[in-house]
């Protein structure tokens, strides 16, 4: 429950922020253009929404992780929480996802200067990383098994495999786009397109936010998880 | 970086040619406002037979035979999340959020327009989902709306087999369309406003839903995950949230898991949907009183301050659901207070609206008595929860009729008001057509007379000490005769109300074929979305151009000028209107 309080009061401060310079405006002090306005659509809209997107991941993680403390320490049901032996393959799984993140910067930056050859085998690299870290987890998720503890009725098992597969299943979500721009990157390496350029750029830079979030989320499940 | 906006780009934005692309799988936001909206008020007529099966129960015990105790709790349960989920939530957000967001900003549409499709047809899924629970073996679950553990997932409570099961998956889906078209209304009132529109230059309304949507983006996840461990446990039976119990005489598999858990989860997000609800409203209603007070909205600023600030504490004060849960006093304590400071902003958004109207040129439009209505029910709803929102008096009102005369008004009556309200304003921009006026005020009265005869004697059955939840009361000591004629007079009320419901289908489906032809901006109402070059407004909104504004949304009756209303996008005198990139 503190964590949900601590996303409330981030949440406040965020927002918080984000509007306090505009919202002291008079506006019925004010008539036209004012300097502050925007055009129209603007090359941010999709980072924008992929920031509030995340925003969304987050509160869903912090609120399993909410949950995951409540359930621990327990209502009177201390009895039935037995601590996890974690599976030694998280680590190295760990250390994958970070490759792969770090991978993912080195196209962006390659990719952003226009080194769409430079950058593609990077991008590529970085999907193929996050395929093998999945596999990792699913594997950890058998030596899990093999150490015992486990089933239906001890929750920090249940909770291990809930959290991993979730993360997961933003990281599948997140190698279906990255699918998608690789494609997109190979057809268009030789073509002058400007547009088509722009939108890869963008592509990739969605992504690499995207990964070196889910990396820092998994970080904190990580952590969570080991804490008990 | 190279980047081309849309309006400048040559092509028009995902221009629709077929039947099929225009109105089903349409991405233009005012289809899709239409789409959601249609579908929410279908669904909500099902949630209010319901309430009327319920309600001739309680009126009239032991006089329906096919109305089962195991039938009742199914009702209840399906009627309470109905309304507040698929229809409320729906109504407000998908389609008064689509509709108005783009409109009232100066854009030609959202700025993820095929996602805001994906978002309606799984939004569509969600309600069939929902409605298919009625169809399986055991029918919908009856576990109440809050479906707490472990009763819900218990043999012995309605729909433990299927309806429990379906229900928790129409809202993981519910989750996901709402999180499809959120992600929409934040980025493009973020990102799409024409120029000139800035932040404290939108009307209140495009400020309730931007902040509501906020608020559902970051409170829903919290029923996602309940939903998904209580999936989990009466599925593969883990103990998330299971107690070892006794069941029928039987020592349950489960233990060590929390009920009060599932509590936390379900009203974290459960109070936060409750703003979700009021703060669109707040800011629809806002927009209506000053547009038929013909008088600008007191206080702009405050307003908006209030509206963030209610957003951000309504975090803050979920666990004034759980007083009688047996948490520690301390949190109790702590709850009480941020529930009290929350009435502040509230206030002053009550005291606001009421001096917009002081010596306004009130015109008392079908609109506007439903807006003035809306001061009277909230006001009447929000007293009451002073009182619920202190632990001490909460113990004894805590589940009776009090409980429900409180929530229906400040939650269920005022926003429907607003609903009305908001449908009668924006139906000749809609539709083109203007609603017919005798039909339209014959609605309101029996709505709002109606509501208040309902839910004004709960109060007193409630104090009587009445619990809620019951199939029938039989004969008890502590619940007089009069009572039982109150419930009966409620029940007759309800029926009424009900009626009026079927006036204001009558009403739309009549004016949509032979109402007047509306003008453009029929209540003289400053806004952008009744600038628009035709009415009703075409794909893409603005014709070549897009607007640009040059001052705020209530210009109205401005001393000096010929006309009681200046719109937004009317430069200031002596200034040349700029050209539109």
């Amino acid at each position: 429950m503190l964590s949900a309080l601590l996303i409330a009061m981030l949440t406040a401060i965020t927002v918080w922020w984000l509007l306090i310079q505009r919202l002291k405006d008079k506006p019925w002090t004010k008539q036209g253009v004012l300097p502050t306005s925007q055009e129209t659509v603007t090359s941010s809209a999709p980072k924008v929404g992929l920031w509030v997107f995340l925003a969304v991941v987050s509160s869903l993680f912090g609120l399993f992780a909410s949950a995951y403390m409540m359930r621990r320490v327990g209502h009177g049901g201390l009895a039935s929480w037995q601590p996890l032996d974690e599976p030694n393959i998280l680590w190295i799984n760990t250390l994958v996802l970070v490759i792969a993140s770090g991978a993912m910067q080195i196209a962006r930056n390659r990719i952003d200067n226009d080194d769409l050859n430079g950058g593609r085998s990077y991008f590529l690299s970085a999907g193929l990383l996050t395929v093998v870290f999945l596999a990792g987890q699913i594997l950890a998720w058998q030596q899990a098994h093999a150490n015992g503890n486990v089933g239906a009725d001890n929750p920090a098992y249940s909770f291990f495999v809930l959290l991993t597969a979730v993360h997961g299943l933003h990281l599948i979500g997140g190698l279906f786009v990255l699918g998608r721009t690789t494609l997109r990157i190979f057809r268009s390496v030789d073509a002058a397109n400007v547009v088509a350029r722009s939108r890869i750029r963008t592509s990739v830079q969605l992504c690499t936010t995207y990964w070196h979030w889910l990396l820092l989320i998994w970080l904190g499940v990580f952590a969570l998880l080991l804490s008990t | 970086m190279a980047y081309v906006a849309i309006a400048d780009r040559d092509h028009h934005l995902h221009d629709p040619t077929t039947f099929i692309e225009k109105y089903i799988w349409s991405q233009d936001h005012k289809v899709i406002a239409i789409q959601y909206g249609s579908v929410a008020i279908g669904v909500g007529l099902v949630a209010l037979v319901l309430s009327l099966l319920m309600r001739l129960q309680i009126g009239f015990p032991d006089t329906f035979p096919f109305i089962t105790p195991y039938n009742y709790y199914q009702f209840v349960t399906m009627h309470g999340m109905i309304m507040v989920i698929y229809l409320l939530t729906a109504l407000f957000l998908g389609g008064f959020g689509n509709y108005l967001i783009p409109l009232m900003c100066g854009a030609r549409d959202m700025v993820f327009p095929y996602m805001n499709m994906l978002s309606f047809w799984v939004y569509l899924v969600s309600v069939i989902v929902l409605l298919a629970s009625f169809f399986v073996t055991g029918g919908p679950t009856g576990g109440g709306w809050t479906l707490y553990p472990p009763q819900t997932v218990l043999e012995g409570t309605p729909g433990h087999q299927w309806g429990i099961l379906l229900m928790l998956l129409s809202l993981a889906i519910f989750i996901v369309a709402f999180t499809m078209g959120g992600l929409n209304y934040v980025t493009t009132v973020l990102q799409a406003r024409c120029r000139g529109m800035t932040l404290m230059r939108m009307p209140l309304s495009v400020w309730g839903i931007f902040v509501a949507t906020i608020l559902g983006l970051l409170a829903f996840p919290a029923l996602l995950v309940a939903a998904i461990m209580m999936i989990l446990d009466r599925l593969i039976g883990t103990s998330f949230f299971m107690p070892a119990l006794l069941s029928l005489g039987e020592i349950n598999g489960t233990s060590g898991g929390s009920p009060i858990l599932f509590q936390h989860l379900f009203w974290f997000f459960g109070h936060p949907e409750v703003y979700i609800v009021a703060l669109p409203a707040f800011g629809i209603v806002s927009d209506l009183l000053s547009t038929h007070a013909r008088k600008n909205i007191f206080g702009y600023r405050m307003m908006v301050w209030a509206i963030v600030a209610i957003g951000a504490l309504s975090f803050i004060v979920w666990a004034h659901h759980m007083y009688v849960s047996g948490m520690n006093p301390y949190f109790g304590f702590f709850f009480a207070t941020t529930t009290l400071i929350i009435a502040i902003p509230t206030a002053i958004k009550v005291y606001n609206w009421v001096l917009t109207l002081w010596r306004g040129d009130i015109q008392l439009n079908i609109p506007n008595l439903f807006a003035i209505g809306f001061i009277f029910t909230f006001v009447h709803g929000g007293l009451t929860g002073l009182f619920l929102g202190n632990v001490t008096v909460d113990l004894p009102l805590s589940d009776t009729y009090f409980v429900i005369g409180h929530f229906h008004m400040v939650m269920g009556v005022s926003p429907v008001m607003v609903l009305f309200g908001a449908i009668y304003h924006w139906f000749p921009k809609i539709t083109g057509k203007m609603p017919n006026e005798f039909l339209g005020r014959l609605h309101f009265w029996m709505t709002f007379l109606g509501t208040y005869a309902i839910y004004l004697p709960m109060h007193y059955i409630g104090i009587l000490g009445m619990p809620r939840r019951y199939y029938a009361y039989g004969s008890t000591d502590f619940i007089p005769s009069s009572a039982h004629s109150i419930n009966e007079a409620i029940t007759i009320a309800a029926i009424v109300v009900a009626t009026a419901q079927v006036v204001f289908l009558i009403n739309v489906f009549y004016s949509l074929r032979k109402g007047k032809q509306a003008p453009d901006n029929p209540w003289g109402a400053t806004t952008l979305e009744w600038q628009t070059p035709q009415t009703p407004p075409v794909h893409g909104n603005w014709g070549p151009k897009l607007p640009i504004v040059y001052r705020w949304a209530y210009d109205y009756s401005v001393p000096g000028e010929a006309k009681d209303f200046i719109p937004q996008n009317e430069p200031p005198k002596g200034h040349h209107s700029l050209a539109s990139s």
